[in-house]
């Protein structure tokens, strides 16, 4: 993005949009890269008046120390070696003598320390992000510039040290390799413009940082499914020409890339992404195949699994059908370009891949981009329950439909429903669910973790996490509501529900739940249509008799227990305020 | 080489895209006397503004003079019809 594109993009902002508010803590000027900041976030946020407004000048800890009562979104901190001690840097400083070196250092870690304690005292909800020091050093050392020097190594150590902190503080820090490949380390650092306008940053330096900024304050949803080919995709060759015995994905043979891919997906599959398989294939020979031992994908981590001859997009439609998500969601992997394109024309909006067989650079590159897609800030306990729960979600619904008496199965499913109740504090697992669930989704609304912080804490406010578990196992956390009392009335601003839960009556449980804790004549639904939630507008035209057509609608008890089904689920309440980070 | 009149046009859009709240009509009169908005920070987004816009390296002792449209016009054609 040129200087000019960023300008006329900040200029674009509409003023009278919900605001999201950054302050750009940094010691130097920040003219272009708040510049730049404003135009990346405003181009992944553009529902969102955003603003970005520098801190003091010159003075990280001070700023960062004075923004403890902010009403800030995000902060965002762009470390540099001078913000630790001027005599690291070119514009101030009066020596760089051997003893003012090692005062340097001890000085450093003096502010480093009280950086890292005003981060730590920064509201509660404010997504908060940081770069390392990005430029180089002035010449201070007494070694040769190729050579490190031990205090410039014991800088190094202690810049580690404090991103070690900071990550573990919930903060996200900026991956410095990362930014290696977007901006080369020799291009970032202007020294004239440093020293006449105190801005450092090369016009390309400021540019990448501010995308990188951006990357990390609105990060892009994760994907949460891959479906994969098997033949010249998971493993070298065609199963059914060579046999299963000789398919191959190693290093003797020249294939590791696939069995790097299998690596992959196996772990991708533990951190809670969905991994299906279309192949036109011999189930047979399949099936032969997941039973080598040296296969690095163990088929309890795949499912479902589409093999016979026919055309893919059927197979691809079967398992989002059985996943329950949309295919703006997934990511389809085959080596066959025509595959590729049968697909996507069938299931517009899935992100397709073609897998490079037989090139390795390719294959790297591959590698990472499944990674950037699939990557996800932090991991839950649900993740890893995930894909059992979609399998015996699977079990449940063959069960369901193969019943004669459905109330029966239900009551005998021995399901336990766990409503955790809390106030106040940021849960960020319940937020995730908030964030991405579109089907069984109140009004679709988006929170920055500053924005959910501000719903929850509002006086009164109401947050309830729900868990489920029943005979066919362990669903996980399933659903969160958000709401309000205002006296005998419940104002539902939140509800989301997992699309695996459903056909469980948990959304009648849910609204029943919440009528008698809360001791309430009527819930006033913050109901918006939306394109996706679907499942969610026929389940308020049941319970309401299809009176919920508005955008904001009330449900009292009465009418509610007049169409709620007989529930069989068994309830524990647990009061529970978990703390921010 | 761009003739003298589409430069005076582009460096119109260019101030405009740094100082939006001026009219096309009034930009060519205006100079950093004039008008408050011009501190030294716009001027620095205008020399990149610039910059980008005539592919241009300005070197910020030569811009320091470079106090009004007129002026920067004055540089700019001297620059591009020697180019």
């Amino acid at each position: 993005m040129t200087f000019t594109e960023a300008l006329k993009t900040v200029q674009k902002i509409p003023r009278d949009a919900k605001p999201f508010e950054v302050v750009l803590v940094c010691g130097f000027t920040p003219l272009h890269l708040q510049t730049y900041v404003t135009a990346h976030l405003y181009s992944a946020m553009q529902n969102r008046a955003v603003k970005v407004a520098p801190g003091v000048y010159g003075n990280m800890a001070t700023t960062l120390e004075g923004l403890a009562q902010c009403g800030a979104q995000a902060v965002a901190v762009a470390l540099e070696w001078p913000d630790l001690d001027p005599r690291l840097g070119f514009r101030e400083g009066s020596g760089w003598a051997a003893d003012q070196v090692a005062d340097a250092l001890a000085s450093a870690k003096t502010m480093l320390d009280r950086i890292l304690a005003a981060m730590l005292h920064l509201p509660k909800g404010t997504r908060v992000v940081v770069s390392l020091p990005t430029l180089p050093f002035a010449p201070l050392f007494h070694t040769p510039g190729w050579q490190g020097a031990e205090t410039e190594l014991m800088l190094h150590q202690l810049i580690s040290d404090f991103s070690v902190q900071v990550a573990r503080a919930g903060m996200a820090v900026m991956n410095p390799r990362s930014l290696n490949e977007t901006s080369a380390p020799g291009s970032r650092y202007d020294f004239k413009s440093d020293l006449r306008t105190g801005l450092p940053y090369t016009m390309a330096h400021a540019d990448m940082m501010g995308a990188a900024f951006a990357h990390l304050i609105a990060p892009p949803s994760p994907k949460k499914a891959i479906i994969t080919d098997l033949d010249n995709t998971l493993w070298h060759g065609i199963a059914g020409e060579v046999g299963p015995g000789a398919v191959e994905w190693d290093l003797a043979s020249h294939h590791r890339l696939h069995g790097l891919y299998q690596m992959l997906l196996a772990a991708l599959s533990q951190q809670g992404v969905l991994v299906g398989i279309a192949s036109k294939n011999d189930p047979k020979i399949v099936n032969e195949a997941f039973l080598r031992e040296d296969l690095l994908l163990s088929s309890s981590q795949v499912f479902p699994v589409e093999v016979h001859w026919n055309a893919k997009s059927g197979s691809v439609e079967r398992i989002l059908q059985t996943w329950n998500i949309a295919a703006d969601s997934v990511i389809f992997v085959d080596d066959s370009p025509m595959e590729l394109a049968e697909v996507a024309t069938a299931h517009p909006g899935i992100h397709c891949i073609q897998f490079p067989a037989g090139d390795d650079a390719a294959g790297f590159a591959m590698l990472r981009q499944l990674r950037d897609l699939c990557g996800k800030e932090r991991l839950s306990e649900d993740d890893a329950l995930r894909l059992n729960s979609i399998r015996e979600g699977a079990a449940f619904r063959q069960a369901a439909s193969g019943s004669e008496a459905p109330e029966t199965f239900l009551r005998d499913a021995r399901a336990a429903v766990t409503f955790e109740f809390g106030t106040g504090h940021l849960d960020a697992r319940a937020l995730e669910l908030v964030n991405k669930t579109n089907q069984f989704n109140l009004n679709g609304v988006r929170f920055s973790e500053a924005d959910w912080q501000e719903l929850v804490s509002a006086p009164g406010a109401l947050v309830a996490v729900v868990s489920y578990e029943d005979k066919f196992g362990k669903l996980g956390r399933i659903a969160v509501l958000q709401g309000q009392c205002a006296g005998r009335t419940l104002n539902l601003r939140v509800w989301v529900m997992s699309c695996r839960a459903f056909a469980r009556r948990i959304e009648h449980l849910c609204l029943r739940v919440l009528f008698d804790r809360f001791n309430v004549d009527n819930i006033c639904f913050d109901f918006i249509g939306t394109p996706r939630n679907g499942p969610l507008q026929d389940f308020l035209v049941q319970v309401t008799g299809g009176h919920a057509t508005s955008e904001k609608f009330t449900l009292p008890r009465e009418a509610f227990l007049n169409t709620c089904p007989e529930l069989h689920h068994k309830i524990l309440e647990i009061d529970t305020d978990e703390p921010a980070r | 080489m761009s003739l003298p009149d589409n430069i005076h046009t582009r460096l119109v859009e260019c101030f405009q895209t740094v100082f939006p709240d001026i009219t096309a009509e009034a930009i060519p009169s205006v100079s950093q006397a004039s008008t408050p908005a011009w501190d030294s920070l716009a001027a620095i987004t205008l020399v990149q503004v610039l910059e980008d816009e005539f592919s241009l390296v300005l070197d910020l002792d030569q811009v320091a003079d470079m106090d009004s449209f007129d002026k920067v016009l004055g540089y700019l054609r001297g620059e591009l019809q020697e180019a």
